[in-house]
């Protein structure tokens, strides 16, 4: 998706060429993000979703440059307001290279927010240590009438600020977390399953916070990552699926969902998003088979041994990227079939 | 008890429950985790499907094999010294600290003792003296951990008060002054190397007991559980079918760690000179090699070999438990240096490649 | 209001420690089939160390101090004003000297030589392991591999070969006691200078093993939080590697504060063994004298004195560590 996109609403960040594998005890590599280009508009929220182990969470830590070994961003760059940032992990000075960009330029919500502050630490302490590090000139109350303002703004307490994390609700937890790593109007926030471990409400109050958040242009854009698709289907504007450590398709999300080109999607939404009674007695064997080992993937299509779809083709060569507009899709079958939806009883089952 | 050993070393590392994967789901697969990633590979396959094995299985380190074999040797020496050795413990074999010979390869003692054949002796029984308590101690600190973590409630208050307040006196001197009782008794039974280990057994099960708790309490959360409690299970076959399984490779490390600690423990005791009586222990030779002034004498084969077994023997436990851990909790685990250098090389070659591919164009329909 | 609960609660804990100690101290010996009493003059007498007319003189003594011709629970009352007015008792051994005398001679050695070995043992091994567990690699095999082998060695082990090879071949240091024959102990330059010449070594074999253990303990604590939720969010809000190794450390710390706790006794009892080693004249060496001349009340004094000394040191930890988790002052129960 470079050449045809139709200068739609201005391009907020793009990366190219993103591999990353994990090197476990040093033996064997596993490539977990395989040759993956994204890009998000200005103001939108990007959904990135497929099954577990997929390597969605492992595409967000390569954007939000704190890949830490075992895994290793091998190649990749991304561009973001004005910077060009060469993502790789491989040299020694990575780390100090891609710190000031974190938390400023590009943001992490992360998974499973219960345990993303120390816990002996106040809330206020690290607010004080997120802005000092990047701006040393502040100061201390700079920075606590900073959070003090922000929390105001998004009718949050502010008491909280003086609190341990384990003294907050789960939900109030993650909220706080969402404003911390907003706290210095990153361009680009990575939230990594955000909602995944909330109640409803809770959910719903931090989904509402987020689009508040992108309305008031507290950040230029966000990568909304999770394999709840109902959720994703109301927060994003456009939706990357992942299968494999491969981008399948992408498009904007009311179109994906209701006409999907990929198999992979089709199948991934047959299972959840219609919840009536026949499609959830199906959503149980949803797509057979599981994902494939990445240590040794299938060749061509990743998706073929799954997919009631597949040709010869499919398992020789990779598929080719084929679309119009902002919707894309790889995969042979596309090809062979333009224009056409993937129809979903045939994935299903 | 006595000196060494960290008796945290089995505590629950932070404040979470379960520290290890080793309660996780299948205590088999966890010798075939090779610590791969959990993002990238395959999937979670559960409790219910073992991951087959692969390569050589066990997945242990290098210090895995230092330790067995040192616990090798000593246990060579103790058990099968005696039968190639020619000199017992007991018999007069020349003067007082006579030096190394081609004869007596460690010399003699202070009483004319061969010192080898003294150290063979000594070594069996300590090692049977620390065997026996360590059973006894995981035996008794498994039982009432799991009592305690499974059951919960008012037994567990009151079974961890009872576990805290005994944690809480030094054993030592619980020792000291039990020995100190036996010592001036009539039992003669409880003079002897078994009774005590005996009273090191059941002294020092407290802080397995804690710390099973820990993991026990957790296993007593999992699903399974309620199966087994659905399907009118009682309790005893709980805690033993469906409780105990999911700690085995935790108690087996710290089975490990009371064996070590018994040995010193009595060894501390044998140098005070409340060892048992009428026998040889590890401890008994550096006492008498104490009392009689070997050190000043420079008689260094009178004491350096039962220190240095004792070192050896401790060392190599300890060396085990952690290795185990490893095993059990590869997050331990640091890559060797010379895989790792191979694995960046690995990486650079691949980045190039990547680098020189172009970007995948689009293929318009 | 929650720290006040915490160290409440804890206080009422240690009570029932020290009432369980105390309690094992009156009753250990007199579960014993026999008079104790009898058996111990007994072999006095066989020793051959004490006439008849002292033997009487000890038996009346020990009598009518313990009470042993009333009920039990009589002795016991007895036993507990007896300590609580700090009357140890008279010496079997060294009769007629008092068993408060002899402790209170070898209390401040033990004090000086242990109080700064576990201390700085602590700390020293907490460093270590924590830098071991960051820097990884070569650092992390070659501490980590050095403070096992310290940590696997008993003190008294590690002792005696510092003791041959520093001493006895290398003549650094003199090979036993606390100080030079002939003087005796005061508060001069030459007296202090001389005790230091033989403090040395018997706390660099203490303090070496403190370190080995602590840094064990350290590096897997470490390992553990580096792999934390909160490491990776701090990353990726761009706080610097400094602070966040701050974040770990305070938090691989706790842990390594109870451990203190549940080791001090483990400690102060091998650090006693080691005194015999280097016939260093503090409670160890007491202890050994006690125990090969059946001097009971002094050893039933020297462990008490240690059982309320361990269980004191754990309670002032056990508040510092209320201090420093905030998530104790929540009154979160559970753990102990």
């Amino acid at each position: 998706m470079t050449a045809l996109t139709a200068a739609p609403p201005e391009l907020l960040m793009r990366a190219t060429n993103l591999n990353a594998a994990y090197s476990a005890d040093g033996t064997r590599d596993v490539p977990a993000v395989d040759a993956v280009s994204l890009e998000v508009p200005r103001g939108q929220i990007l959904g990135l979703a497929g099954e577990s182990g997929c390597g969605k969470s492992t595409l967000g830590n390569t954007l939000a440059m704190i890949a830490n070994p075992p895994l290793y961003v091998l190649s990749g760059t991304l561009e973001i307001a004005g910077l060009t940032i060469d993502l790789s992990t491989l040299d020694k000075g990575a780390d100090a290279r891609h710190r000031p960009h974190r938390g400023q330029i590009v943001s992490m919500l992360p998974q499973g927010a219960m345990n993303s502050i120390s816990p002996t630490l106040r809330i206020r302490d690290l607010v004080c240590d997120v802005v000092r590090a990047h701006d040393r000139s502040k100061s201390r109350s700079d920075a606590l009438d900073l959070a003090r303002d922000r929390l105001t703004m998004l009718g949050m307490p502010v008491r909280v600020l003086d609190q341990y994390a384990h003294q907050l609700s789960g939900g109030m937890r993650q909220r706080m977390v969402t404003v911390i790593s907003t706290l210095l109007n990153p361009q680009l926030l990575i939230a990594d399953e955000p909602t995944s471990a909330l109640d409803v409400s809770s959910q719903k109050a931090l989904i509402e916070m987020l689009i508040h958040m992108v309305d008031e242009k507290i950040m230029g854009g966000a990568i909304f990552i999770t394999h709840d698709l109902p959720v994703l289907s109301m927060v994003t504007d456009q939706l990357a699926i992942m299968y494999a450590g491969r981008i399948v398709e992408t498009g904007p999300t009311a179109e994906l969902v209701h006409s999907a080109r990929h198999p992979y999607t089709s199948a991934l939404l047959a299972a959840v998003l219609d919840p009536t009674r026949e499609t959830r007695t199906k959503t149980v064997e949803g797509i057979p088979g599981s994902p494939p080992n990445l240590a040794n993937p299938p060749t061509g299509c990743r998706f073929h041994p799954r997919c009631p779809f597949a040709m010869e083709v499919c398992a020789r060569q990779d598929p080719p990227l084929v679309g119009e507009g902002i919707h894309s899709a790889s995969c042979w079958w596309a090809k062979d079939h333009p224009h056409e939806t993937v129809p979903l009883q045939g994935v299903s089952l | 008890m006595t000196g060494i050993i960290p008796t945290d070393a089995l505590e629950p590392r932070g404040n979470e429950e379960l520290p290890h994967e080793v309660a996780g789901t299948d205590v088999g697969t966890q010798f075939t985790a090779d610590g791969s990633p959990a993002a990238g590979s395959a999937p979670d396959s559960g409790p219910t499907a073992p991951k087959k094995r692969r390569r050589s299985g066990l997945n242990v380190s290098p210090r895995f094999w230092v330790a067995i074999v040192l616990v090798a040797f000593v246990m060579l020496l103790a058990f099968v010294g005696p039968f190639v050795y020619p000199y017992g413990p007991n018999a007069a074999a020349g003067g007082l600290y006579d030096p190394p010979s081609a004869h007596h390869w460690l010399g003699t003692d202070n009483f004319g003792h061969d010192v080898l054949g003294v150290l063979i002796a000594g070594s069996r029984n300590s090692l049977f003296n620390g065997l026996l308590a360590g059973v006894i101690a995981t035996t008794i600190g498994v039982f009432i951990g799991i009592l305690a973590g499974y059951v919960g409630g008012w037994l567990e208050e009151a079974l961890m008060g009872i576990t805290n307040v005994v944690l809480a006196i030094p054993a030592l001197i619980v020792l000291i002054l039990i020995s100190v009782s036996v010592q001036n008794s009539n039992i003669s039974f409880m003079k002897g190397i078994v009774g005590l280990a005996l009273v090191i057994g059941i002294t020092s099960w407290p802080w397995t007991a804690r710390a099973v708790r820990a993991q026990a309490s957790s296993v007593a959360t999992r699903e399974h559980i309620d199966i087994a409690k659905l399907s009118g299970a009682r309790l005893p076959s709980i805690m033993a079918l469906d409780v105990f399984p999911y700690l085995a490779s935790y108690i087996v490390m710290a089975f490990v760690l009371q064996v070590a600690s018994a040995i010193l423990a009595e060894a501390s005791l044998s140098m005070l000179g409340l060892g048992p009586q009428g026998t040889n222990s590890l401890g008994i030779q550096l006492h008498w090699a104490l009392a009689f002034q070997a050190m000043g004498s420079g008689a260094w084969w009178a004491f350096f070999p039962p220190t240095i077994i004792l070192t050896l023997v401790s060392f190599a436990l300890l060396l085990l438990q952690s290795s185990l851990d490893e095993v059990f909790n590869p997050r331990l685990r640091r890559g060797k240096k010379k895989a790792v250098k191979a694995a960046a090389a690995r990486r650079a070659a691949a980045a190039r490649r990547l680098a020189s591919q172009p970007v995948p164009e689009r293929a318009t329909s | 209001m929650g720290l006040g609960r915490y160290i409440g609660k804890k206080a009422l804990w240690y009570g029932g420690a020290l009432l369980a100690a105390i309690v094992l101290n009156f009753i250990l010996p007199r579960l014993v089939p026999g008079n104790p009493v009898d058996t111990i003059v007994s072999s006095l007498a066989r020793g051959g160390s004490v006439t008849a007319d002292q033997q009487q003189k000890i038996y009346a003594s020990f009598v009518s101090q313990f009470g042993l011709d009333k009920p039990l629970w009589q002795q016991f009352l007895i036993y507990l004003n007896n300590i609580v007015h700090g009357n140890l008792g008279v010496s079997f051994s060294a009769y007629p000297v008092s068993v408060n005398h002899l402790v209170g001679q070898a209390v401040p050695w033990t004090l000086a030589i242990q109080l700064p070995s576990i201390i700085i043992g602590w700390i020293i091994g907490n460093a270590l392991g924590a830098i071991a567990a960051f820097k990884g690699g070569r650092w992390d095999s070659g501490a980590f591999t050095s403070s096992l082998l310290l940590s696997a060695m008993p003190y008294y082990c590690l002792s005696i070969i510092l003791l041959y090879f520093l001493a006895l071949k290398a003549g650094l240091f003199p090979v036993g006691g606390a100080y030079s024959y002939g003087l005796s102990p005061g508060f001069n330059m030459q007296f202090i200078t001389d005790a230091l010449h033989y403090y040395w070594l018997p706390f660099l074999s203490l303090v070496l093993v403190i370190i080995g253990g602590q840094a064990v303990g350290m590096r897997s604590m470490a390992i553990y939080e580096l792999g934390s939720d909160y490491v990776n969010f701090s990353r990726g809000l761009g706080i610097g590697q400094g602070k966040i190794v701050g974040y770990i450390f305070h938090n691989a710390m706790l842990p390594q504060i109870t451990g203190l706790a549940l080791s001090i006794g483990t400690m102060v009892g091998g650090a006693l063994i080691t005194e015999l080693v280097f016939n260093y004249p503090g409670m160890g060496t007491l202890l050994f004298n006690a125990i090969s001349s059946n001097d009971y009340p002094v050893i039933q004094s020297i462990t008490l004195i240690i059982t309320v000394a361990v269980l004191f040191a754990n309670f002032a930890v056990e508040v510092v560590y209320g201090i420093v988790d905030p998530r104790i002052r929540a009154a979160k129960t559970g753990e102990k």
